[in-house]
């Protein structure tokens, strides 16, 4: 084998990997290391460090001068080893084709660009960064941050081609990063703003992601503006990032047609796709409703979003929950009803960012109709709850059944409870036991006495007759 | 159970009965709405096409151990040079033949366990007794569900599974007598029916456990518990488990807790009934893998030893006999030519085996033998010092008679120096024969083969004293299955190329070069954040060796099923949740209906699932029929240099461009998809080969761009590192541009390039022409 190689490298002139010369290496099987305290030459950010940042910016062309790196404060051989450090690492790139939008997607790969590097570990984003640089690293000759500068440049531009000048200026020195501070901060909130109230009637396309068809072949999903991808992880903005880079990839654009229906969110376009991508398993798909044609779901939602008949309203439950939701089944039991591709009324794989969506299931009711989430996921989502509502929704911690969950609703007088009256006359019909015909029978011997008669009243006559069933089958009628 | 119906004369204007009998063997009512798939309970045949498939793309290669086939009275009959035997047999088929009766051996030995303890659990919780494993595992039998096309509510479901397997077992081994089949690749279909069953079997016993004796069900932070040597306080009367069934051993604690003595008797276990005794009870202590029953047994440490069933040596009685150990057997598969004392009163057993008159006996029943053990040990360890007479000096003057003849070398399994580490002894030097001990399988052989009878076991044992006495290791307790929500929260990092695969350390202990080397390679694909994965003596080896801050891999990662983390599953019988946990995958993500579906899911995960096994130390029967069972599945098996002797392997060959069309069932035509995974069942020599397959046959059709790129770069940087060049298969990997790790692609591109490379389509890729979607 390695002969054989040999001959080969030997032909084709190559013998190992060319890269950019740097002093460690760089890849992406690096991503998960992790440098423990005694094996840290020093670190930046991290708990002892009030302030650190990451921020990227787009410029025009004019203004950049591709490829120069910058370190204003000391640079890592000046520091004295095992000390954490404050830094600002401002990432400014320019290119036709990158928009301002992209500044999130590109600045997301800090992170993991960092992580690529052989003994720099690297966690969080923004405002909370930690980066560790090893001892080994150090020795082996990282001993100035102009070689991460010079590292993210070339990942940057190798991973994204549409960047056609970057500059990076790293700040060490406190008073620097500090001042600048502000400026970042003020670019997320408003960054985030944009993300936040950017709705789907002001893009002309939406998204379609195919990533996880690789397990789910029969599932496709539809990312807009104020529907995130169920994942958790692939945002409009990420969708139109990623096309924009590969246009063969599993990102692809939706235009999106006429509007069937503004309140449920139903688009020519998406149901032209959908009918594509499912052949034509899915004729159409409601962005906004979990009743009417609702968005399939594939395996890896972060939670569900599920009708409860008895209160007429919807919970919420999310992966991490343990033990059983208000209606009595675990959220593993609920996901068995809601993935593989196909719409399960009732059933909705949803993103837990998608509970902060204006139009987060709107055809349904919104928040008016949810009437228990965990208690973890309305803290977490709870600026985005209506504060009308805020009180009026239940946790596990205040109802775990559905009695006690009905009794909660009427005290605190949820929107549901309106719902109701039609609905109390209404009776369940009760389950029947239908039995059936025994599913295997052996040995039947019906050699001799049958007499079926084929015409007037049955009259049945059985003579030594011996039936034997190795096992009857009961099955419930679905009610 | 039988329902009976019984009509003798019946005259009415409906109908007129004469002498009907209406038998119903069980009456069921069933709540799983799920539709029956097409092979519920499959027959030998059943899955053959299946099988055709899968062999024809992965052959199977033989190496036999012997050229001769000597099962019937015409033979010896030789089998060289294309020559067939009496009954008209070649090698291949021969080969072909033993293949299917080790794993008949293993499956027996599965079934037989299962079939045990379910009875077991059964009398003493009832037929009716749930089987659950906790509310976040709602998917509580993937195999059985599978294969069986049941969904088991209660033990008593349990027993028409078993039927099945046993069923199965006794029509394939019919198979293996003169005269019944002769196609060598019919003998490995039914060798891999053979695993499945075996696979099946493993489920039974370790649901109805898990569910019926308190153990961890599915929990990432199960307990970290004692192992090693040196972990059995020597001050407490001692109580050894040998084997896999851990009913007798569990009853030990239930009759010291019942005495209101547990933490005053050592209980402890070699091979996987530790692994289960410590399930059971965190209390109780895991001396180490089935390597260590001869060493530990000759210490005399063990004041009574129970010995359930299966990789229990047949010298263990002599041993314990010679340290005064009492031994107890409980399970008929070992009867070891003991009397049978089952139904003496426990007085009288007591009795005989504390004076010594009867020093071994059999008792059939876990509760009695649990209390005869505890009495007996309290009553003989405080005269546990008078038993052992020290073997030290013996030991010392035995060494001094090696003549350097080498036998003993010659005769060992993995060729260790041992003349050379003895005949150093003379000069007092020791420090050969304790390394000798980081890498000796402890199987004796050596000694057998001495002219001199020097008993070089006993001779490594004492100079390795000092570490043995130090070893002390922590492994976490074996949690069981994978939880449901831990496959869903997978699912994105695998798609998005963040995970590169799992990896399974499973089997004996038979290895090359001792432990350390399975430490090094599960701590290696650990870092990588791979999901790590690990059960039976695989487990208990990983936890034999601390890193420079006195840790051993369990310490330093998680016991979740996530990237970087290390987990236990448990026993060998738990081998059936890294299974079961492919299947869950298909049937989480994508759906897919498990109900008798076995074609579609095993078709789903070999073309899906980026999960390998390692069985760096495989050994036992048992080790391959679990491997035959996981590749009828399509998850590839990489053995370790000993697993030639299993003497085949099914190789696929990446230079066969046709050997790796699949169908794409969005279009329904056939494309090449690239030769992934390579192999089903794969040895390796060295360590570095294993970690680069593994690496390897970790890639499947379906990855996505961002997936194949993560697992190229661990393979590329791997293969780099550990054998100083890039792979030289790598671009039948590559299958477009997108796939290339981004810190690589120019340069890899222009290589490629110069290959001839093309870049080609990325299917939905099956090999069941049924898959192909049609268009509504």
């Amino acid at each position: 084998m390695v002969d054989k190689y040999d001959e080969f490298s030997e032909k084709s002139g190559i013998t190992g990997l060319e890269r950019p010369e740097f002093p460690v290496d760089v890849g992406e099987m690096y991503e998960g290391e992790r440098i423990r305290k005694p094996d840290m030459y020093l670190e930046f950010g991290g708990m002892n460090v009030n302030k650190k940042w990451e921020l990227v910016l787009t410029r025009p062309k004019d203004q950049l001068e591709d490829g120069k790196i910058t370190i204003i404060g000391p640079d890592l051989s000046e520091m004295t080893p095992g000390g954490s450090y404050p830094i600002g690492i401002l990432v400014e790139v320019a290119g036709d084709k990158v928009e301002k939008d992209l500044e999130g997607v590109l600045e997301r790969k800090v992170h993991y660009f960092t992580n690529y590097i052989d003994g720099v570990m690297h966690l969080n984003q923004r405002y909370d960064i930690w980066i560790r640089i090893s001892k080994r690293a150090y020795q082996k000759g990282l001993n100035s941050l102009v070689w991460i500068g010079k590292i993210l440049a070339w990942l940057y531009k190798s991973s994204f081609p549409v960047i056609e000048k970057i500059q990076i200026t790293i700040y060490t020195e406190k008073a620097k990063v500090e001042e600048l501070f502000p400026t970042a901060m003020d670019t997320w909130s408003k960054r985030d703003d944009r993300a936040r109230t950017l709705k789907d009637e002001e893009v002309n396309e939406f998204y379609t992601c195919a990533m996880c068809q690789s397990f789910a072949p029969s599932h496709t999903c539809v990312i807009t503006p104020n529907r995130i991808g169920l994942c958790g992880s692939v945002s409009w903005f990420d969708a139109r990032a990623a096309y924009n880079i590969d246009p063969n990839g599993p990102n692809f654009p939706i235009p999106k047609g006429e509007c069937l229906d503004p309140i449920k969110g139903i688009y020519e376009g998406i149901n032209k796709v959908v009918q594509e991508k499912s052949l034509g398993t899915i004729k159409s798909i409601s962005l906004y409703s979990m009743f009417d044609n609702p968005h399939t779901s594939c395996g890896c939602f972060e939670g569900i979003a599920f009708y409860i008949p008895e209160v007429d309203g919807i919970g919420i439950v999310h992966r991490d929950f343990k033990g059983q939701t208000v209606n009595g089944l675990t959220f593993s039991s609920m996901a068995g009803h809601t993935s593989g591709g196909t719409q399960n009324p009732g059933f909705n794989g949803i993103a837990i960012e998608y509970l902060r969506s204006s139009k987060f299931l709107q055809a349904d009711g919104g928040w008016e109709r949810v009437v228990w989430v965990p208690s973890e996921i309305k803290e977490r989502v709870k600026d985005s709850i209506p504060k009308h509502i805020f009180d009026k929704v239940a946790t596990e911690v205040e109802c775990k059944t559905i009695g006690e969950l009905k009794e909660f609703l009427k005290s605190r007088e949820h929107p549901v409870v309106s719902r109701w009256k039609v609905e109390e006359v209404k009776e369940v019909p009760k389950e029947e036991v239908k039995e059936e015909a025994p599913e295997v029978v052996l040995p039947t011997q019906l050699p001799t006495g049958i007499e079926i008669p084929t015409q007037g009243g049955i009259r049945i006559i059985l003579k030594n007759v011996k039936i034997t069933a190795e096992k009857v089958i009961i099955k419930r009628e679905k009610s | 159970m039988t329902t009976k119906l019984s009509i003798n004369e019946l005259e009415s204007s409906f109908a007129k009965i004469k002498g009907l009998e209406l038998l119903i063997g069980k009456i069921v009512e069933e709540e799983w709405d799920e539709i029956v798939g097409p092979t519920p309970y499959p027959s030998i045949t059943d899955l053959r096409t299946w099988d055709h498939r899968l062999l024809q793309r992965y052959e199977p290669f033989y190496s036999p151990l012997c050229d001769m086939c000597c099962l019937c009275t015409f033979g010896k009959c030789d089998l060289t040079k294309g020559k067939k035997g009496s009954c008209g047999i070649d090698i291949r088929s021969q080969q072909g033949k033993i293949v299917l009766i080790a794993c008949l051996m293993g499956a027996a030995c599965h079934a037989t366990h299962a079939r045990h303890i379910v009875n077991y659990l059964i009398e003493k919780k009832g037929r009716d007794y749930p089987i659950h494993l906790g509310e976040e595992i709602e998917l509580e039998a993937p195999l059985i569900r599978l294969v069986a096309g049941i969904k088991p509510k209660k033990l008593g479901d349990l027993e028409e599974v078993l039927d099945y397997i046993e069923r199965q077992i006794t029509h394939l081994l019919s198979a293996t007598a003169t005269g019944q089949e002769e196609s060598y690749i019919d003998f490995e279909s039914k060798a891999l029916h053979a695993g499945m069953v075996d696979n099946v079997a493993l489920e039974v016993a370790d649901i109805a456990q898990i569910s019926a004796l308190r153990f961890p069900k599915g929990d990432p932070d199960a307990p970290l518990v004692d192992l090693g040597m040196g972990v059995i306080d020597k001050t407490k009367p001692v109580i050894l488990c040998v084997g896999h069934n851990v009913a007798p051993g569990s009853e030990v604690i239930n009759y010291l807790e019942k005495s209101g003595i547990y933490g005053s008797v050592e209980v402890a276990g070699i091979c996987c009934t530790a692994h289960d005794l410590t399930r059971y009870s965190t209390g109780a202590k895991i001396v180490g893998p089935l390597s260590r029953q001869l060493i530990f047994v000759r210490s005399g440490v063990a004041d009574v030893i129970i010995l359930d069933q299966e990789c229990i040596r047949t010298d263990i009685i002599d041993e314990a006999k010679k340290v005064g150990t009492r031994v107890i057997t409980t399970i008929d598969q070992v009867c070891a030519g003991l009397p049978d004392m089952t139904k003496s009163p426990i007085e009288s057993i007591i009795k005989e085996l504390v004076s010594g008159s009867v020093p071994a006996v059999l008792i059939h029943d876990p509760a009695k033998a649990g209390e005869v053990a505890v009495k007996v040990a309290l009553e003989i360890a405080p005269n546990r010092r008078a038993r052992i007479v020290s073997d030290e000096q013996e030991v010392l003057d035995a060494i001094l008679r090696c003549k350097d003849c080498g036998r003993c070398r010659r005769n060992c399994p993995i060729d260790l120096p041992i003349n050379e580490a003895v005949y150093a002894s003379h000069e007092k030097n020791f420090d050969l024969l304790a390394e000798i001990y980081n890498q000796c399988l402890l199987c004796g052989r050596c000694e057998s083969e001495c002219p001199e009878h020097i008993p070089i076991v006993s001779a490594i044992r004492v100079a390795a004293m000092e570490k043995i006495r130090n070893e002390k290791y922590k492994i976490r307790s074996g949690r069981g299955p994978i939880k449901d929500t831990e496959i869903r929260k997978v699912g994105r990092p695998i798609v998005m190329g963040e995970i590169p695969g799992v990896i399974a350390f499973v089997g004996c202990a038979n290895y090359p070069n001792g432990n350390k080397e399975l430490v090094e390679m599960a701590d290696e694909f650990a870092k990588r954040r791979y999901i790590v994965v690990a059960s039976g003596c695989a487990a208990m080896d990983i936890a034999r060796y601390k890193d420079e801050d006195g840790q051993t891999l369990y310490e330093k990662y998680a016991g979740d099923f996530d990237a970087g983390c290390i987990l236990n599953t448990g026993s060998c019988v738990s081998n059936a949740h890294i299974i079961g946990a492919a299947v869950k995958i298909a049937n989480i993500f994508a759906n897919r209906k498990l109900r008798g579906n076995f074609e579609e899911i095993a078709d789903y995960i070999l073309n899906r699932i980026g999960a390998v096994a390692i069985a760096w130390g495989a050994q036992h029967q048992k080790a391959a029929s679990i491997a035959t069972g996981a590749n009828r599945l399509g998850i590839p098996v990489i053995l370790g240099p000993q697993g030639v002797k299993y003497r085949r392997a099914y190789l696929g060959r990446a230079d066969k461009k046709e050997n790796w069309i699949v169908y794409n069932a969005r279009t329904g035509e056939k494309v090449y998809a690239g030769p992934a995974p390579e192999h089903l069942l794969y040895v390796t020599e060295s360590k570095e080969e294993a970690i680069v397959t593994a690496a390897r046959l970790v890639m499947r059709p379906n990855d996505t761009n961002k997936g194949r790129m993560i697992k190229l770069s661990h393979y590329i940087d791997l293969h780099q590192k550990l054998y100083g060049i890039l792979p030289e298969d790598l671009h039948l990997f590559v299958r477009t541009e997108a796939d290339l790790p981004l810190t690589m692609k120019d340069q890899l591109l222009k290589m490629l390039k110069k290959r001839g490379w093309e870049p080609m389509e990325l299917p939905d890729p099956t090999l069941l022409e049924r898959q192909i979607i049609r268009r509504e």
